[in-house]
């Protein structure tokens, strides 16, 4: 069987799918927006660094540039003045050096080695001591040279000449401004980086979306088949790649609703083709029954077996249609606004029984609900035919309201129902353990409870056994109140013909 | 003198036994395997000796129930109850509409049938007590005589249509509830089908309105019920 093949080879998969941790756990689209972010900002981290770093040393080594050319002027203009060796002359040549220089944020330093003395910039915030070491031995040795480093926590760029006759210049550079550029530069290069990544981000999510939309579609197509919506379909959309997964998709719905609906039909058609003799049977046999005292004894035994059997073909019949009317999901549902008590009170005197007792507080007799009263008649009838068949009939019915819902609990005097069973009780043709085989008197169609459930579900409401607190079962009735009570008393006529009525399913 | 019924049924076999029940409770039968048919056999009956009471099968081969409903209607006011398949909105309200009285669904329990018959027949037999007219606006209603004029035009009404103004009229301002109407008109307990009520609400309003789209007379009051406004 091909079918069985593919599983077993998807069902290891999954399994080695389901171990693997880290974004694998996370869903499909947060996983295509999570790649696509991570590459976004992998991708505008790389432009960055490469803009920032190339940028960087351009405007770092023009500005140096610029300042070994200024050093160089400025050694010139000293080399020139330096002969008269009269250290005021000197002085004052530094000075105006540095005056000229002030305005640049920088200083300047001269050593004339036959004064054995510095002569620094004024005013004097830079010494020989702030000099980079191995730049002022270089230099001293006579050798010019350049260096970066930081004073006071901002970077300098400090250039040293060795000018002829034993004077060496100085010059030392504030870097800050280049240093302040390139922090607006690298701030505005983060900003940059950031909106990349977010806008990857955004548009990892879209394509995630669009992606997966099919895959979404598909999925929530299945649910609403699940759920019942026989006849849901996927679209035919333009994407070519996933026509074969839509037709193929949508092939096996039809193929399920195919299936589906025949075997619903089967059992409609079945009943419905029983009913024309089943109508016969009854009305003949009502015919014999009206002169049951003109037969025989031994005729009149037979004619009793024969009247039971064939009420219960009826009921079975009537079930039957109701139940595939369900599957078929063409049960109509009348809804009408009644009050709790009159409902349960009428629901639970079915003809001929004898009365139950219900208790209910007077708040909650006249509160509403909107239901179909055939159907909660069925309800409240069929668990009554229950607890009179298999568990001694009903001891109590009572009635309990909350905010959104109302209990109607129906207690017997049987011996409960175990656990293992309660929700086994429900399904089609489900007997009791003690009646299992017996088929004894008054058997039913076994489709009673199973009924219940359907009727009460269509109501939006649930159904369950649990114990009473005599130790028989107590099957509770869960319906919900209705919201739209007085908003429908209120409305007035708008041309409708009905005072409330509404088709469902 | 027996009331007469007649049954359209083409199921021979079901007709039979319907025939030997319904002669049991005391009726004169009438069959008809069809719906032509049962034309023939209604119309023949008018002069002589007329039906009490009308059953018909919507599943029919040839003219269906409700087309065979609908000339019976166009003929009579006599009682029509219709034998749908299931009991559904669409062959329920589709059958009422056609001019039925009341329905049953297959398999019917015969007791069923029979209480109906004798509910519908009672019916038609009883006259009415109270004034002898009620005016409303141009809607003339004479409860005892059994005529309702619009503009001083008479109009025809069925048995059922007649009784459910005749109803309303008797309360008139006050709102009815569709299950006091299917007690009142049909003699049904809290169970009956309140679609019964619905379409022949709406059967009324075709005939006694001016506009039946705005009801004038026979208003709808939701979620409660009906009422006959002055």
């Amino acid at each position: 069987m091909p079918a069985g093949k593919r599983l077993r080879r998807l069902a290891p998969n999954r399994r080695t799918g389901r171990r693997r941790g880290g974004l694998l756990q996370l869903g499909l689209r947060a996983r295509i927006t999570a790649v696509f972010t991570l590459g976004a900002l992998a991708l505008s981290l790389l432009l960055t660094s490469i803009t920032y770093f190339t940028t960087s040393s351009s405007i770092v080594s023009q500005d140096e540039h610029s300042f070994e050319l200024q050093a160089i002027a400025n050694a010139t203009s000293l080399h020139e003045s330096v002969y008269a060796l009269d250290p005021a002359v000197v002085r004052e040549n530094v000075f105006g050096l540095s005056d000229e220089l002030r305005s640049t944020t920088s200083y300047s330093l001269i050593y004339i080695t036959s004064l054995l003395t510095w002569f620094p910039s004024s005013p004097v915030t830079f010494s020989e001591d702030d000099l980079p070491a191995s730049l002022r031995t270089l230099t001293l040795s006579g050798n010019s040279g350049e260096q970066t480093f930081i004073f006071r926590g901002e970077p300098h760029f400090a250039v040293g000449i060795a000018i002829p006759h034993g004077t060496y210049y100085f010059g030392v550079f504030s870097l800050s401004q280049a240093n302040a550029e390139l922090h607006v530069l690298l701030a505005s290069l983060i900003g940059a980086a950031a909106v990349t990544t977010l806008l990857g981000a955004a548009l990892g999510r879209w394509a995630a979306g669009r992606t997966l939309r099919p895959l979404r579609d598909v999925s929530e197509a299945a649910s609403s088949i699940a759920s019942g919506m026989l006849d849901t379909r996927l679209e035919t959309g333009d994407a070519r790649d996933l026509a074969v997964l839509t037709s193929s998709f949508n092939r096996m719905a039809d193929r399920l609703q195919q299936r589906i609906e025949r075997d619903a039909r089967f059992t409609s058609d079945v009943s419905h083709e029983l009913r024309s003799p089943l109508t016969t049977l009854a009305t003949s046999l009502s015919v014999i029954e009206s002169r049951r005292d003109e037969l025989p004894e031994r005729s009149q035994r037979a004619l009793d077996l024969l009247s039971t059997e064939v009420r219960r073909f009826q009921r079975m019949v009537r079930d039957l249609l109701e139940i595939s009317r369900f599957d078929a999901r063409s049960a109509d549902f009348a809804t009408s606004q009644v009050e709790i008590g009159d409902l349960v009170r009428h629901a639970v005197a079915p003809a001929g029984h004898p009365p139950l007792s219900v208790t209910i507080s007077p708040a909650d007799d006249h509160r509403e609900l909107s239901v179909d009263k055939r159907r909660i008649e069925r309800v409240f009838g069929n668990l009554i035919e229950n607890a009179d068949r298999y568990a001694g009939g009903v001891t109590e019915i009572v009635v309990e309201t909350g905010e959104h819902s109302v209990r109607v609990c129906v207690d017997d005097s049987g011996p409960g129902i175990p656990q293992a069973d309660r929700d086994r009780i429900f399904e089609r043709f489900a007997r009791g353990p003690g009646t299992a085989g017996s088929r004894g008197a008054g058997v039913g169609t076994g489709l009673g409870l199973a009924l219940v459930q359907e009727h009460v579900r269509l109501h939006g409401g649930r159904v369950w056994v649990s114990d009473s607190p005599t130790g028989g079962a107590r099957f509770v009735v869960e319906l919900p109140l209705s919201q739209g009570g007085e908003e429908s008393a209120k409305t007035p006529d708008g041309g409708s013909d009905a005072p409330d009525r509404e088709t469902a399913r | 003198m027996a009331s007469r019924i007649l049954i359209v049924e083409d199921d021979e076999r079901i007709r039979a036994s319907m025939g030997l029940a319904l002669e049991d409770e005391g009726y004169d039968v009438v069959e008809a395997g069809s719906g032509e048919e049962a034309l023939v056999r209604f119309t023949q009956s008018l002069s002589f000796e007329p039906l009490d009471l009308v059953i018909i099968d919507i599943m029919l081969p040839g003219m269906d129930g409700f087309e065979c409903c609908r000339e019976v209607r166009r003929q009579s006011a006599v009682p029509i109850i219709m034998v749908t398949a299931r009991t559904d909105t669409h062959d329920v309200v589709a059958g009422l509409e056609a001019g039925a009285d009341d329905y049953v669904t297959k398999p019917f329990e015969p007791k069923e049938l029979a209480a109906r018959i004798r509910a519908l027949l009672r019916r038609a037999r009883s006259t009415e007590g109270g004034p002898s007219t009620i005016t409303f606006g141009d809607l003339e209603i004479m409860p005892e005589a059994g005529v309702v004029r619009l503009a001083g035009e008479e109009v025809h009404l069925t048995r059922t249509e007649f009784l459910l103004l005749c109803e309303l009229a008797a309360n008139h301002g006050k709102v009815l509830s569709r299950e006091q109407l299917l007690e009142r008109v049909w003699s049904y307990d809290y169970f009956g089908d309140g679609r019964l009520v619905d379409v022949h609400v709406r059967r009324l309003r075709t005939k006694v309105e001016p506009d039946p789209a705005n009801p004038r007379y026979v208003l709808t009051v939701r979620g409660l019920g009906y009422k006959l406004a002055p």
